[in-house]
């Protein structure tokens, strides 16, 4: 009765150089796509995309990924459910938890309320990028070592804001540990230790 | 949300040439921190999104008269950080510093936050057909008005969530506006617009075919500034009420004042009557409260949201306090 | 659904204690039992790489939406899904309800669909026509009880329940010096987990697997069985990680059936997830509670009259009953409770359900009567407590929290402080069932050493994989690290749903016996090879050796390598002497309000808290830190606020529907009391109590620090300006 495939080992998806070139050339058929809209458009200088599907490339994590989405699609939606990379959460979507917190350009960003097509050409960090193998980033080994956590689902954007305020405040005080963190909730109430973890982080070099 | 088309211009006449006429049908996206919240609820359902971040100015500059141009596509972020805007014009740095989280901040744009929808219930619910959607009623006078306006008299009865409008208007700023037109400049008191049954799908003077691309601030004098903001929520919350004032000095007293509310009405809130009982006054307490009296006269508070009053009237009285820099709590 | 409500936990069964040799070690004697053990998931959840329902990617797999009444009360008059149906990526529709039905709630489910991405299923709802002729509808207490109102539901808009009673009241108030009447009330709120409720469902011919989230995969397996028709035994229920349930998450709910039906119907995985609206409308919330009290006491403090009307809404069909009076000794008491039904969503169990509800009910009237005697809060309640038992400790625990606390610093009733800011203490005590019963687990291990324990349990957060893991260690004398706990998933052995604090005390029981039977079984072979009677031997130290003897003895690695090509697999279950139920504790707070703003700033909150033998100290701080946190959101932030015109939820979000944040949350002191008293009873559960009291103790201490009495929740702004207004014209104190 087992399901065919293993969950934890779900498709990835794969970035090669073929799927690259493949794009590249696509990227002059998207403008055959648009509608009416786009010619009006073309005579301002500006070409219109969409509403259908168009190609988006990222960098994530120092990767490329290569998508065809439509403009409404957020960074958060694109990198959850096209590109697998599960680890930030969808919670209030409305930019109000935190939850989806990942670092664009340097930037914590709430990525719910980011298109994925107007992140193009920005350096996108998500909690995956963070650690490599069982090596943890920092300020994760610092969450682990202080019970920072419980259910789980809030820690990834924590960490994410965590990394951002670290990266921005090496030594914060704990008035900038509260300020940074303030853009994100854990309905768990782990928010002491949370701080807790962010006074005990040693080793984030400034951005 | 609804699709979109999506255009990335990169000058300013590309972009206003991307917008429409027709309101609501085209519409720029600035940091995207009000506009795609909407967009999920389908409160705003536009044909084309426009990104004008990479168009509109991103600067702050001096000019020629000592005031400061703020570009439209200025990060909140590096709004509150910039040391000119916090030396020159303290209240528009706290303000912006105290707008939302780090994430609002770091997307959220000069622009975008002058130029937000509101953050009412009804409007923000698709289930609720108000005025400000096309329909035919406001649903906060019979309903769940906590959080509404104490000034004016209807139609529609929301706040202004705007936090950096409130300091704009107390330094007398003006806005630059550009469209197919050309280019206009707005006194920021006159930007905001009290509701009508007219105007009411809008809180500006902005047209559909029209972007906001500057705050131009004046040089700010020899002032001295307050500004106090009252939250519930320490963390992420809209203020229940604020107040900057700015505070032309006559030797030791007060020579003119401009008393500046927010949260209270459906725009920035002058509040003349607290001007006129400032000014010749020293900075003090008695002064502090006569002002923050004043300041709520003509206040018609709502079923649910009596409380602001005294909570507005005491973010005046400690704005003023603070101006003088006398402790407040 | 279990009924965790009147105090939780279930009732132990006379069962067969677990033999002597089972029970836990005393404290010198453990080596990782109350100690901090780090949560073994921790590693997976910081690096994003732990999988939750939300998360879950299959092949093909599809989305699936629902769409729901907007409207408080109505009758579906048509419903055409056909436009739906064609549209771009749609492979399934189905209606949830039929043209004539009723639906009794905005959020209610009418129809569901399921696209092949979120996108065109978002557009696909857009276009499902559903026609509705609107009913009188109630969107509030008031107006369900009023006597001309409509009514909304078919057995009556309220239900009379029936008198608790216990000696005479009528004689109760004429020992009574002092009485004082009033009405105190909490409010509705959403559990708002942050991972939504949903499910991703998978069909493999009539085999379904259901990744779910929720707090209890067998009854979840079972309830989809119901729900579907089909055999249990076709069911896999899978929870690896789930992002918190705090009572909601118990079976598949409408969503989860609806998801197995879109699957089947599609011939394709669908993954139906709630969105945040969709998670505060119509996934149950905390029910309200008012409470109209005359109590007495007599002139020398004792409590000796009560008599209460309570109500309170559970929604459109479910109760509200909550247990009052609360914790102290109100001879001569009477007590009737009415459910009132509103056009809402029901009710679910809410963190130790009932008990914030009475607890505040109850707390802010003694500290009234009190100040009526003039004692001390803390004393009075002392001299009002039911008799001293291990499961009725707050007379010690108020005067070591008392004392911890500073509370001789106290000030009576509203400070005298000159200045807008105001400082207050509060206090308050409470009580949980917990305790726990029937779980099975499995224990493997092999030659090569390794260790897998298998229970069909699963961890929300509560660190039920690390304690699987913790005390499988303590039994085999091995490190956490050399165990490999395996959990959340229906083909492990039964364990209950994690409600009612009774997880710890229903599977550490079992795992402690199953282990215990693996080592016997490991034992047997050791024993003859070290020439020793087997029930001599213990595990200690990575060792298997005679006791106090470690000469006699062989690594375990050694041993585990006599079991050659016959691995130990040992099936156990849950056994008595390990648990019990029963766990007392108060709180403390001390608050700052503005006077002239309203808002509250709490300063601290000090507990002192027992919850019997502590198995992993790290995760109960944890949990102990979590609960209050809550309850500090539902005493100043959250509310469930419906349109009182139209019944429908104006602040479906996380906007307006407000939690605490950092900067929102105070110094936090636990005492946990892990003495031997506590430790003799037994692992009983931590997951609740704290959550219970805390709100009460801040609005007592916001009536401390302002003078003035606030009787319900939450204490926002509004409420305290008002009542200061009301005190300077006539009084509320």
């Amino acid at each position: 009765m087992a399901p065919k495939d293993d969950p934890e080992k779900p498709e990835r998806f794969s970035v090669t150089r073929r799927s690259f070139l493949k794009t590249a050339g696509l990227s002059s058929l998207a403008a055959g796509v648009t509608g009416v809209a786009e010619a009006e458009a073309q005579t301002a200088g500006a070409r219109v995309v969409g509403p259908g599907d168009v190609p988006v490339t990222l960098t994530v994590n120092g990767r490329r990924v290569d998508l065809r989405i439509e403009p409404r699609v957020t960074l958060l939606d694109a990198l959850r459910t096209r590109a697998d990379l599960t680890g930030n959460k969808r919670v209030c979507d409305r930019g109000t938890c935190g939850a989806c917190t990942m670092i664009v350009d340097g930037r914590a960003v709430y990525s719910c309320s980011t298109l994925a097509i107007e992140s193009q050409g920005k350096q996108i960090r998500t909690v995956e990028g963070l650690s490599t193998g069982a090596n943890l980033h920092p300020v994760q080994q610092a969450f682990c070592d202080a019970d920072a956590l419980m259910c789980g689902f809030c820690t990834p954007g924590f960490v994410m804001a965590s990394v951002a305020l670290h990266e921005k405040h090496p030594n914060p005080t704990l008035e900038q540990i509260k300020r940074g963190l303030d853009g994100n909730i854990c309905r768990c109430g782990t928010f002491t230790r949370i701080i807790e973890a962010n006074q005990k982080v040693r080793g984030v070099a400034r951005a | 949300m609804k699709a979109f088309a999506y255009v990335n211009p990169t000058n300013e006449k590309d972009a206003v040439g991307a917008l429409g006429t027709e309101r609501g049908k085209f519409l720029p996206l600035a940091g995207g921190q009000d506009l795609l919240a909407r967009m999920k609820d389908y409160v705003a359902q536009p044909d084309r999104l426009v990104n004008v971040k990479g168009a509109l100015d991103a600067t702050i500059a001096a000019t020629p008269d000592g005031g400061l141009k703020i570009g439209a596509a200025v990060r909140i972020a590096d709004l509150a950080e910039h040391a000119q805007v916090a030396r020159l014009y303290p209240a528009i740095a706290k303000a912006a510093g105290e707008v939302g989280t780090p994430q609002i901040r770091n997307q959220g744009t000069v622009g975008g936050n002058i130029n937000q929808r509101p953050r009412c219930w009804y409007f923000r619910n698709e289930e609720f057909l108000c005025y400000k959607k096309g329909g035919n009623r406001c649903f906060a006078p019979a309903g769940e008005n906590q959080f509404h306006a104490i000034f004016g008299n209807g139609p529609t009865h929301i706040v202004h969530p705007s936090s950096v409008a409130v300091p704009a208007v107390a330094y007398g700023a003006k806005f630059r506006l550009v469209s197919p037109r050309g280019e206009r400049i707005v006194d920021a008191s006159e930007y905001f617009t009290m509701p009508t049954l007219q105007n009411v799908q809008s809180e500006n003077v902005l047209a559909p075919d029209e972007l906001f691309t500057h705050i131009i601030l004046p040089a700010p004098g020899n002032v001295k500034t307050g500004h106090y903001e009252v939250r519930y929520k320490q963390s992420h919350d809209w203020p229940i009420a604020f107040a900057t004032v700015v505070l032309t000095m006559n030797g030791s007293n007060i020579g003119s004042a401009r008393v500046v509310m927010g949260a209270v009405a459906p725009v920035p809130w002058r509040a003349q009557a607290a001007e006129q009982a400032l000014a010749g006054k020293p900075i003090d307490e008695r002064s502090a409260a006569a002002a923050a009296e004043a300041a709520l006269q003509g206040a018609r508070p709502m079923s649910q949201n009596g409380y602001k009053v005294q909570v507005a009237k005491t973010a005046v009285k400690r704005a003023v306090l603070q101006a003088g820099g006398i402790r407040t709590v | 659904m279990p009924n965790f409500f009147q105090g939780g936990g279930r009732g132990q069964q006379p069962v067969e204690p677990a033999p002597a040799k089972y029970m836990w070690p005393e404290k010198d004697k453990a080596t990782l039992l109350t100690t901090d053990v780090k949560r073994l998931d921790g590693p997976d959840k910081v690096a994003g790489r732990a999988r939750y329902t939300y998360d879950i990617n299959r092949p093909g797999m599809l989305y699936g939406k629902i769409v729901r009444s907007p409207h408080a009360h109505a009758r579906i008059v048509s419903i055409d899904s056909s436009a739906a149906a064609k549209a771009p990526g749609v492979k399934a529709v189905m209606n949830v309800k039929e043209p004539g039905a009723e639906v009794m709630y905005q959020g209610d489910p009418v129809v569901a669909l399921a696209a092949d991405n979120e996108e065109h299923a978002w557009d696909a709802m857009r276009l499902v026509d559903v026609k509705y002729d609107t009913l009188p509808h109630v969107a509030t207490v008031e107006q369900s009880m009023a006597p001309d109102a409509p009514q909304a539901f078919s057995g009556g808009n309220t239900k009379q329940g029936n008198a608790e009673e216990n000696g005479t009241p009528e004689d109760g108030f004429k020992q009574a010096a002092h009485v004082v009447e009033a009405t105190y009330a909490t409010h509705v709120i959403t559990h708002n987990c942050l991972e939504t409720h949903g499910t991703a469902c998978e069909w493999d011919g009539d085999k379904l697997t259901a990744w779910v989230s929720t707090q209890a995969v067998h009854g979840t397996k079972d309830g989809f069985a119901r729900g579907l028709n089909i055999p249990a035994a076709n069911v896999r229920v899978i929870t690896q990680y789930m992002g918190g349930g705090f009572g909601s998450k118990f079976g598949p709910d409408s969503q989860g059936i609806i998801c197995a039906k879109l699957a089947k119907q599609a011939n394709a995985p669908v993954k139906l997830m709630l969105d945040r609206k969709e998670e505060h409308l119509d996934t149950g919330n905390r029910p309200s509670a008012t409470a109209h009290i005359r109590a007495g006491v007599t002139s020398d403090g004792k409590l000796c009259a009560y008599d209460a009307q309570s109500w309170g809404t559970g929604g459109n069909s479910q109760t509200s009953n909550f247990p009052l009076p609360y914790i102290y000794n109100f001879p001569n008491r009477r007590r009737v409770h009415k459910d009132v039904y509103i056009n809402a969503g029901n009710q679910r169990a809410m963190r130790a359900p009932g008990h914030p509800q009475g607890c505040f009910c109850t707390e802010i009237l003694m500290d009234e009567l009190a100040d009526r005697v003039k004692m001390d809060p803390v004393a009075f309640r002392i001299k009002n407590l039911p008799d001293k038992a291990p499961n009725a400790m707050w007379g010690e625990y108020f005067e070591i929290g008392a004392k911890a606390f500073g509370w001789e610093k106290r000030h009576p009733t509203g400070d005298p402080t000159p200045g807008p800011i105001k400082n207050g203490y509060g206090c308050s005590a409470h009580r949980w069932g917990g305790g726990g019963s029937g779980t099975r687990a499995h224990v493997d291990i092999a030659a090569d050493g390794s260790v897998v324990v298998k229970c069909g349990t699963q961890d929300l957060g509560t660190g039920t994989r690390t304690i699987v893991a913790l005390v499988a260690a303590e039994t085999l004398g091995l490190p956490v690290s050399a165990i490999h706990p395996e959990i959340g998933d229906t083909e492990y052995p039964q364990s209950g749903g994690s409600g009612g604090s009774t997880t710890a005390a229903s599977v550490s029981p079992a795992i402690r016996v199953t282990c215990g039977k693996a080592l016997d079984a490991l034992a047997e072979k050791v024993g003859p090879a070290l020439g020793v009677d087997p029930t001599t031997l213990v595990a200690s130290n990575g060792r298997i050796q005679v006791k106090d003897n470690p000469s006699k003895g062989m690594a375990w690695k050694d041993a585990c390598k006599l079991l050659g090509t016959t691995p130990i697999s040992v099936d156990g279950q849950w056994m008595g002497g390990l648990s019990s139920t029963g766990t007392s504790g108060v709180q403390f707070s001390e608050v700052d309000v503005d006077m002239e703003t309203g808002i509250v700033r709490i300063k601290r909150i000090l507990t002192v808290q027992d919850c019997g033998l502590i198995i992993d100290k790290l995760l109960t701080e944890s949990q102990t830190y979590g609960g209050i946190v809550g309850s500090i959101s539902f005493a100043l932030y959250e509310d469930r606020i419906l349109d009182r015109v139209t019944g429908q939820m104006v602040n479906p979000n996380m906007e307006f529907y407000m939690m605490s944040g950092p900067s929102d949350v105070p110094k936090i002191d636990i005492m946990l009391m892990d003495r031997p008293d506590q430790r003799s009873r037994g692992v009983i559960g931590i997951g609740e109590p704290p959550t219970v009291s805390t709100a009460a103790a801040i609005a007592n201490a916001v009536r401390n620090a302002t003078g003035v009495t606030i009787r319900s929740l939450p204490l926002t702004p509004a409420k305290i300006l008002q009542a200061i207004e009301q005190e300077k014209a006539g009084g509320t104190l």
